[in-house]
């Protein structure tokens, strides 16, 4: 019954170019006397011709060049997870099937559920592998989401207010399969809370909007009633004892720290200075990658369980707990264990090294990306990409492995590698 | 206990809070956000008035109120039904 299921292999990609927080918020004027308190440091910020597909693929493409032949055929459903879609029809699944040139025999679709996509992905494949349906069979998941704040006259800035500098670009791809060596997952070990509430959305191609008070207060009533469901599901279990680290949807690390403390004080009226010191022991390796990419939305949890991975010690195996939140709203707690093979694995993948080589975007970088007239809108029928936007971003030492937008014609993207 | 009552306990959470309001006078007419409370320190004070009332219920229900009177308008009215 206990058939090993989880995460085969994973990579985090956090764009080419990022800007630095703390500089936004002064030039912004926003007021934030207790900065430090956010944990926010940088955003990525994806530049004109990096959009969901060329994300979602440089995510997935060190996870798939890793693999053999035969062990990638048997990726037989590639599962995108998104808020960031580009057509209301053809899902991003299939860019990712052409440019990571996985076989015909294969699942793809799309998925959207707020930041939550990437947890309601990885259950879906998790729920694929355990049916046996396929014995040996993988499924690739991706999470891929960019935020973009174009169009920006003097009232959008004014409206986008903290949301501006929380909002970033990343996409997390991960291989599910029965060979678990990065997280194996806690079968049927999860507990959910669902509500509908109009905290936080995308009512249009490119626009988002949202009320930042209720979305914390669902987040909160989210965390709670989850990991409530959770422990009706599993015997014995405590918020204290049973996970060593924990991994929470990352708005911006402030959020994350509020809803631990509810929790703490909710299930053991813990006092301030215990709380303290478990968020920097269990949650403060989460923040690693995240507080570098700002939110990644679907993929967010994941960057936490990526940071998490790569900065703890993990010499013994260790059981990990996982909250996922998406605005509407859905979220689930669940849980795995990671191991001393699956850091090693992780660390292959240079995640970090990576988001040392973006580019640092100046204010002036940003603010003429910002103007919006280099962006390819939602349902843009033609366009040619300017590579020279931004001289300094673009890899001139590229070795051929990383994917960007060239062309749009007749609705259909062309991308080329650099 | 009375909206006032709750007033007092929403100031004195302020004021645990966020240290840097600790002599600052506060009234029904305030608003947290205009007093420099960010949306987090907002949650906890709501949070932390709810346990000193007992009162359980999803947080999402106590959204909407626009300072401090309204706040403890609210909390009075889930309190009592």
């Amino acid at each position: 019954m206990n058939r090993p299921v989880g995460i085969e292999a994973m990579n985090v990609f956090g764009g080419m170019a990022y800007l630095d927080v703390r500089e936004l918020c002064d030039h912004r004027g926003l007021d934030m006397p207790r900065f430090e308190n956010l944990l926010m440091q940088e955003k990525t910020v994806a530049l004109p011709y990096e959009d969901p597909v060329t994300f979602a693929v440089n995510a997935a493409k060190p996870v798939v060049d890793s693999l053999t032949a035969e062990e990638r055929g048997r990726i037989e459903m590639v599962v995108t997870c998104t808020e960031s879609g580009i057509d209301f029809g053809k899902s991003l699944s299939t860019y990712l099937h052409r440019y990571l040139d996985l076989p015909s025999n294969c699942r793809l679709f799309e998925i959207k559920q707020a930041c939550y996509s990437g947890s309601a992905g990885l259950q879906m494949a998790v729920n694929f592998v355990l049916s046996q349906t396929s014995p040996g069979g993988k499924a690739l998941v991706v999470t891929t989401d960019i935020s973009r704040f174009a169009l920006a006259d003097a009232n959008a800035v004014q409206e986008w207010a903290y949301s501006e500098p929380s909002s970033g670009a990343g996409a997390v791809a991960m291989l599910v399969s029965d060979t678990p060596h990065i997280l194996q997952i806690d079968p049927g070990a999860y507990g959910n809370h669902a509500f509908e509430v109009m905290d936080t959305c995308r009512p249009g191609p490119d626009t988002e909007a949202g009320d930042a008070d209720l979305s914390l207060m669902a987040y909160l009533d989210c965390c709670a009633g989850a990991y409530d469901d959770y422990a009706r599901r599993v015997d014995g279990v405590d918020f204290r004892d049973t996970f060593s680290q924990l991994c929470f949807h990352t708005p911006f690390g402030g959020m994350v720290k509020g809803a631990h403390r509810h929790l703490m004080r909710k299930l053991y009226k813990a006092k301030p200075a215990e709380i303290a010191e478990d968020f920097e022991t269990r949650l403060g390796p989460s923040l690693a990658y995240g507080k570098r990419v700002g939110n990644t939305a679907g993929g967010s949890v994941f960057v936490a369980l990526a940071g998490t991975i790569d900065a703890i010690d993990l010499s013994e195996p260790q059981r990990i707990g996982l909250f996922s939140y998406g605005s509407g709203c859905c979220s689930e707690f669940f849980s795995g264990v990671v191991g001393p093979d699956g850091a090693e694995r992780l660390k292959s993948m240079g995640i970090s090294k990576a988001l040392d080589d973006r580019y640092r975007l100046s204010i002036a970088d940003y603010e003429k990306l910002l103007s919006g007239d280099a962006v390819v809108r939602f349902g843009t029928k033609d366009a040619e990409l300017d590579h020279d936007i931004i001289p300094g971003a673009w890899p001139v030492a590229g070795k051929g492995d990383r994917l960007v937008l060239d062309t749009v014609a007749g609705y259909h993207r062309n991308y080329i590698w650099v | 206990m009375d909206s006032d009552q709750i007033v007092e306990i929403i100031i004195a959470e302020i004021r645990e809070t966020v240290p840097e309001l600790a002599e600052q006078a506060i009234g029904r007419d305030d608003s947290m956000a205009d007093l420099g409370v960010d949306s987090i320190e907002r949650s906890e004070i709501i949070l932390a008035a709810m346990e000193q009332l007992g009162l359980k219920i999803p947080m999402v229900q106590l959204h909407g109120p626009r300072n401090i009177g309204e706040l403890a308008d609210l909390l009075l009215a889930k309190s009592s039904g």
